[in-house]
């Protein structure tokens, strides 16, 4: 049955009329969740808040976990959806600067429109930082960057693909690795979380 | 501590995944023109180029010109039209040869004994959406009767133009089959296939993003 769009059974309009609406799902959990402030996308970093790592790794398992029974029931044709063609090292060198910069300002892209919506000047300046870099990126893409975005080609292909195992079995062997980390982030945060005071605490929302 | 909600998530995750060991694996499927805009592309009749044609490209060297056939190396490697570069019916969409059946940069021009072949060919073509090809009508059969052995039309039915077709045709013939030196057909040297296109495909996939 599914997707719906890039088999025209959903008009562009509607397509985005859903899109739309999903977004503000997405962005009023994200400020509910206390995602908008910094100090909880940071809080991974120094092992003081494993909210973000939780959520995050869970969202990406129940959606790998939800797409590939639905694609087994027939519901959804997963080869049918967006799947980019995988680039190994500008993937690794782009990773390596999101993680510092989720680190030094304290958002990700997403938290960051969040926070700027319920008027945080930080996620402001966050945000015109990001539009500095993608002009930058832009601008000089021709003569600097393009050597890098083409390098380390792998084609379309997925982690289980490419060791050559079951893609059920790479789930499951992931499933395990995400429960242990959530153990290991969970004993690392109450290691820290004895330390603190109440009033840091409550600030953090903990 | 965890929670007893988290718990509860985790435990699903957990069952979820256990579930995903004994289902199957996602298999890419090939991209296939559906029935109605095949239908639509067969009966459009742009597809066909004339005997007359493919040897006027020929002849003025045309660069733009890339001929196939279609039918058995054996037959191919029997007779063929100069500068043909062989592809069986059943090697069409070896991934070497799609850089040849793909592209815009050349016209290709398909042909067999016949016109079904190449035909069928060119549909099988059209439905993985390759674009660019031509069948040549009326085949290898009517490459002999119109350019390799073109007879005068009756004095009876000449017309100007008719006179001027067959004026090209036999100019043709001296050209493809060099009659005048010795007879035997010229054909058998193959010139070098021409060489694949650089081509830069358009991306069909959905695009889409994260944020």
């Amino acid at each position: 049955m599914g997707p719906l769009y890039p088999q025209e059974l959903l008009n562009p309009e509607y397509n985005l009329l859903i899109g739309f609406l999903i977004g503000i799902g997405f962005g009023f959990l994200l400020e509910a969740a206390g995602f908008t402030n910094t100090r909880k996308l940071a809080g991974v970093f120094y092992g003081y808040d494993a909210t973000v790592i939780k959520v995050f790794f869970t969202a990406a398992m129940t959606a790998l976990i939800g797409l590939f029974i639905l694609h087994n029931m027939g519901i959804i044709d997963v080869t049918l959806t967006f799947y980019p063609k995988t680039f190994w090292i500008p993937t690794l060198i782009g990773g390596a600067i999101m993680g510092l910069g989720f680190i030094i300002g304290g958002f990700c892209p997403g938290t960051s429109l969040s926070a700027a919506a319920s008027g945080k000047i930080d996620a402001w300046v966050f945000i015109s930082g990001v539009f500095i870099g993608i002009l930058g990126f832009i601008f000089t893409y021709d003569f600097i960057w393009e050597g890098l975005r083409k390098a380390g080609k792998m084609g379309k292909i997925d982690i289980a693909q490419w060791i050559g195992i079951k893609e059920g079995l790479f789930i499951f062997l992931l499933t395990i690795i995400t429960v242990i980390s959530f153990i290991v982030f969970q004993k690392w945060q109450d290691s820290w979380t004895k330390k603190m005071d109440k009033s840091d605490l409550d600030d953090l929302g903990l | 501590m965890m929670k007893r909600r988290e718990f509860l998530i985790i435990s699903l995750l957990v069952l979820g995944s256990i579930v995903s060991i004994f289902l199957n694996d996602i298999k890419p499927l090939p991209k296939i023109m559906d029935a109605k805009s095949l239908l639509y592309e067969v009966n459009k009749q742009g597809r066909y180029i004339s005997t007359d044609e493919v040897a006027k490209m020929i002849m003025e060297n045309d660069p733009s010109l890339l001929l196939i056939d279609v039918r058995s190396p054996e037959e191919y490697n029997k007779f063929s039209i100069q500068g043909a570069i062989n592809i069986p019916a059943d090697k069409l969409l070896d991934k070497k040869n799609r850089d040849y059946l793909d592209q815009d940069v050349y016209t290709t021009v398909l042909y067999s004994n016949g016109s079904s072949a190449a035909d069928e060919a060119w549909m099988m073509l059209a439905s993985y959406e390759y674009k660019g090809n031509k069948v040549m009508k009326g085949g290898l059969n009517a490459w002999y009767r119109n350019i390799l052995n073109p007879q005068k039309p009756k004095p009876e039915k000449l017309t100007a133009e008719l006179e001027k077709q067959y004026l090209f045709r036999k100019g043709a013939q001296i050209f493809f089959t060099g009659i005048q030196v010795s007879g035997a057909s010229s054909a058998n040297a193959k010139p070098k296939a021409p060489s694949k296109p650089i081509v830069k495909r358009k991306k069909k996939e959905v695009t889409g993003g994260c944020g």
